[in-house]
């Protein structure tokens, strides 16, 4: 008897009951559908939140929580954190440790957009450590002039201003008092695929005008305060000296904002290893109920082993066929189980899509996909064990024939 | 068959002894010597529970006698200790009384497979397939699974398994026994005359002396001292 034979008993014995076999896939294939959407969910959020986070090297603020600054300048969330002095902004910007720094002033809005005044230093940033330009213009140029503004890709969409037109901020997000300037539109972002593209970006002069109302002595850069600073360091060793000098600081606090955000996303989601013990719990129980269903219509099939057997075949032959018919059956529950949690998490990333700061997409890594090959492979040694187990062909089964 | 060749298939000294979940042991087989050539045709019959389906079990090596030794050619069919599934692919043909044929595939998928099993595959299986149909007159049924086939059908389908693979020895518990006389009588023509043509020996259970009167020898089992033993009484098996 050779196996392809065997091969054809098992996948005609998983036809001839559809609904037996659809019910036994089904619940593995329902199980890693919800492990593969946990699994998705969790890894495309932290993604999302590291990318957000990975064009900015350091970020000083003013002393207070470093998730409260890592939200307002990495996500754009969040009441901004007390400021601090230009001539904090300065001295890094002196520092021969730091690249270069940017200033970043927050606290305004138009119609819920945050409005970033930002130093032209942003254009410098690189997206983590490739070549690549973090912020590029898509559409017109930067901004030269104060009360010009860009535009983030989003902002831009969402927005429906177009390059030419005039808006007016306002301070805070909601509309409250306006303020006197009008800011014209000179420019469009290409994506960033993060918070930013929702921001507008003017020069950090025109915030510091704007709210002055007409005291000029704000104007001349002493007295302005900064909401924060991105700092490029020069080296890795910079970075950690720059981190040691401002632990005495008690005014400011230096924050690594990729270390913080993955450090905020376990506190929210209660970590991976958290989302891992019920992923896998959830496999673990299905893969016992498959078994189980695995099992029972094994047991239906006894009469027919037991007739194959009297045919000649051997008992290895009927353990095979019992242990393909579970490995098939196994198969199309995590085919389905993956085909479905991506179906599901596209869906839940579509929906979550427009309300959610970060951008997060499906991962295109396909771990994930390891949730329901563990599940097929310990399943199909579970059927294998059974197989191995099964009391077929035995005479006994014959005499109720 | 020439005096110096063994016989074809010998039985010696068999016995067979069934353990019950208690512990005790019922002796279902006793039968000192038996020997049989190709071509023959032998009724097995004798009481109910005079051990019929355990002695074609153990020619089948379906089960492992307590004691004795079955020899075909001279040769033990019960060594090596895997042989069993060997043998009963390659030399037996076996037929139930009924459920003979795999429900989920079609008569001539069952006859097929069945050479399958036996390593006869290819255009010479279904040839053979084929031929059988058309003379066992199951040609037009032959797309059709059991559930689709009257039981007569069904035992003429079992008849042509169990011979497409040109087996030493038939051996078939009661074929009959869930047909009317009629069809009784046209599936032990057709298993009589495919025995006779390729020189198979035929054994056949039966409590039916109309198919016993078929059959020029016949072999008479006695219920073994302890299942007459009227202490134990033990529930009577229905088969
Ligand atoms: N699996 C088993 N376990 C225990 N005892 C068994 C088993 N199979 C058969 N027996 C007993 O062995 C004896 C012989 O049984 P067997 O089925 O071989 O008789 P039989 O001649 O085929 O009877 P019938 O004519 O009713 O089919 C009976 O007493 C039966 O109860
Ligand atoms: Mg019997």
């Amino acid at each position: 008897m050779r196996f392809r034979t065997e091969t054809r008993i098992s996948l005609r014995h998983l036809s001839s009951r559809p609904f037996q076999t659809v019910a036994a896939a089904a619940v593995l294939a329902l199980s890693s559908a919800l492990a593969v959407i946990l699994f998705l969910l969790t890894q495309g959020l932290r993604d999302g939140l590291i990318r957000a986070a990975e064009p900015f090297d350091l970020i000083v603020g003013a002393k207070g929580s470093p998730y409260q600054l890592v939200l307002n300048t990495v996500m754009l969330m969040d009441v901004p954190i007390g400021n601090i002095k230009w001539s904090g902004y300065a001295a890094l910007s002196g520092d021969v440790r730091a690249d270069f720094s940017v200033p970043l002033a927050f606290g305004d809005s138009y119609r819920g957009y945050p409005v970033v005044g930002v130093g032209d230093g942003i254009l410098r940033i690189r997206r983590g450590a490739s070549e690549r330009k973090w912020l590029e213009i898509a559409e017109g140029r930067w901004f030269g002039d104060e009360f010009e503004a860009v535009l983030g890709a989003r902002a831009a969409a969402e927005s429906k201003l177009r390059i030419g037109d005039s808006f007016r901020t306002s301070h805070g997000v909601v509309l409250e008092d306006e303020h006197e300037a009008l800011f014209k539109v000179v420019g469009i972002a290409a994506r960033v695929f993060g918070p930013y593209d929702r921001a507008i970006f003017v020069n950090i002069g025109s915030i510091w005008k704007n709210h002055a109302h007409g005291d000029n002595n704000h104007s001349d850069g002493e007295d302005n305060e900064v909401t924060a600073v991105l700092v490029r360091p020069a080296s890795y060793p910079d970075a950690y000296s720059l981190a040691v000098s401002f632990q005495s600081d008690a005014e400011k606090q230096l924050v690594f904002p990729a270390q913080t955000a993955s450090r905020l996303f376990s506190l929210v989601s209660g970590g991976e290893r958290f989302m891992s013990v019920i992923v896998y719990s959830v496999a673990v129980c299905s893969i016992f109920t498959t078994l189980l269903v695995l099992y029972w219509s094994n047991r239906d099939r006894r009469r027919e082993k037991a007739l194959l057997g009297a045919l000649g075949a051997s008992r290895g032959a009927l353990a095979a066929i019992s242990w393909l018919e579970g490995t098939f059956t196994l198969a199309i529950g995590a085919l389905a189980g993956e085909a479905l949690g991506r179906t599901g998490a596209y869906a839940a990333f579509r929906f979550l899509g427009g309300s959610t700061a970060i951008d997060i997409s499906v991962p295109m890594t396909f771990k994930e996909a390891t949730v329901p090959a563990v599940m097929f492979m310990a399943g199909s040694l579970g059927a294998f064990v059974m197989a191995l187990a099964e009391k077929t062909g035995d005479a006994a089964s014959l005499k109720r024939m | 068959m020439t005096a110096q060749l063994p016989p074809f298939l010998e039985v010696r000294q068999l016995r067979h002894c069934y353990s019950q979940p208690d512990g005790s042991r019922v002796e279902a087989l006793s039968l000192d010597h038996m020997s049989a050539v190709g071509g023959e045709a032998i009724a097995l019959v004798g009481p109910s529970g005079s051990g019929k389906t355990t002695f074609l079990h153990i020619l089948a090596a379906l089960i492992r006698p307590t004691h004795g030794e079955v020899l075909f050619g001279g040769r033990d069919i019960f060594a090596p200790r895997q042989a069993g599934a060997h043998w009963r692919a390659m030399s037996v043909g076996y037929i139930f009384q009924d459920m003979n044929l795999l429900p989920d595939f079609s008569a001539i998928e069952n006859l097929l497979l069945a050479a399958e099993i036996s390593n006869v595959s290819g255009p010479a299986a279904t040839e053979r397939a084929n031929s059988l149909l058309r003379r066992l007159d199951l040609w037009n049924q032959r797309g059709r699974r059991p559930a689709d086939l009257s039981l007569g059908e069904q035992q003429r389908a079992a008849v042509a398994r169990a011979v497409i693979h040109f087996p030493s020895v038939i051996l078939a518990d009661e074929p009959t026994a869930s047909l009317d006389a009629e069809n009784a009588g046209i599936v032990m023509n057709i298993l009589t005359e495919l025995c006779a043509e390729s020189r198979t020996l035929l054994i056949v259970a039966t409590h039916d002396e109309a198919i016993k009167k078929r059959f020029a020898r016949v072999l008479q089992l006695q219920r073994p001292r302890a299942a007459e033993n009227p202490e134990p009484v033990l529930p009577e098996k229905a088969v």
